[in-house]
């Protein structure tokens, strides 16, 4: 009886972090370096990942996760015309950045909704992904370009095959983003 | 859209309720590529390269020596042989054990009963959560093949032993149930 309820209650709690995680929106935005001509830049190379914190340890110098990114950001650019440089110097830098912060939340809900009854609105917790991706230019080292996403992140580290996807799907609206 | 966030907030509500007696969560991410059953022996690996860990448990021996013992075993019962010196092993094992401050909103004090229509004030309330991480690297790429993880509210846990000691021994345990076996 006791696994019966222990198993319910698992499974009540993960169809509710899809649901959560599904209405999470996310956020997507990017800015263009001024007088920055694209047509200049065919070539790039990888930054080394960062060494601080992304603020969740199981991402933290987590290989699969930052190949994931790496992979995927890879494949638009090659989808765009641009090269991975070999041995000479390339044109531009590509970073990433991925920063995890538990956020407090009561803004979204207004009183008379489902959720703000009387005496308030109920404040929730949810982690909050930022990706965020750099092209800098290698030989001036401006920014050319960047973009980033953000969206809620409830139950997707800990599901491979979701947080795959996710990264996915992070790189895809930001690289849609790029000009080209 | 106003019907989204009111399902939303409706399950977020739901999630909050559950995770207050939340079960210790624990998950990890695999090269699934990897054929495990090739692995015969395993090592400690080299801990100053590693990012650092919190220092209340760095620096806690009786938590290092509990955690060493508990990840030996699970190995061990996985088919994971430590490496006789100077043979070199084919993974490395390495953990870390992070934490952080963790923000929860009680929603308790929703439920009708507990509190009259107008002190319905959210109860926000802080705990320590722990995040123990343990890495396996294929010693002949040095990649990592491997990375378990469990999280769960340490408070109260880090000055009582007894505590301690079962937490670990359930984090390293339903962790590596997760682990692919050695032949």
């Amino acid at each position: 009886m006791q696994s019966i309820r222990s198993s319910v209650s698992l499974s009540v709690l993960a169809i509710a972090s899809l649901v959560l995680a599904s209405c999470a929106p996310v956020r997507v935005s990017s800015s263009l370096g001024r007088d920055v001509h694209l047509d200049r830049y065919h070539t790039y190379a990888w930054a080394a990942p960062d060494s601080f914190s992304t603020g969740d340890p199981r991402l933290d110098s987590n290989t699969f996760f930052i190949e994931r990114v790496q992979r995927a950001v890879d494949g638009h650019l090659r989808q765009k015309g641009f090269e991975r440089a070999g041995e000479g110097q390339p044109d531009f830098v590509v970073h990433y950045h991925a920063r995890v912060q538990q956020r407090l939340d009561s803004t979204e809900l207004r009183p008379g909704e489902p959720g703000c009854e009387a005496g308030g609105c109920r404040p929730f917790v949810y982690d909050a992904g930022t990706l965020l991706i750099d092209f800098v230019d290698a030989r001036s080292n401006q920014l050319i370009w960047r973009g980033w996403a953000e969206r809620g992140l409830e139950g997707v580290v800990d599901d491979q095959t979701w947080m795959d996807a996710t990264v996915d799907d992070a790189v895809r609206r930001i690289m849609e983003r790029f000009p080209s | 859209m106003r019907v989204t966030l009111g399902i939303c907030a409706a399950v977020v509500v739901g999630v909050s309720v559950l995770a207050g007696c939340a079960p210790m969560r624990v998950s990890s991410h695999v090269d699934r590529e990897r054929d495990f059953t090739l692995y015969r022996t395993f090592d400690w690996g080299p801990a100053d390269s590693l990012p650092a860990g919190d220092p209340r448990l760095e620096r806690n021996a009786f938590f290092q020596d509990h955690i060493q013992g508990a990840i030996e075993r699970n190995m061990a019962a996985k088919g994971y042989r430590r490496a006789d010196p100077p043979a070199v092993p084919d993974v490395r094992v390495h953990f870390h054990a992070v934490i952080d401050r963790r923000i929860e909103v009680n929603l308790l004090d929703y439920q009708p009963g507990n509190c009259s229509r107008d002190e319905c004030e959210p109860e926000v309330s802080e705990h320590d959560e722990g995040t123990l991480v343990v890495d396996m690297i294929d010693v002949r790429t040095n990649r990592l093949v491997w990375r378990g993880w469990a999280q769960d509210s340490v408070e109260g846990v880090l000055t009582n032993q007894d505590r301690l000691a079962r937490k670990i021994e359930d984090a390293v345990r339903l962790m590596f149930a997760r682990l692919p076996a050695a032949r």
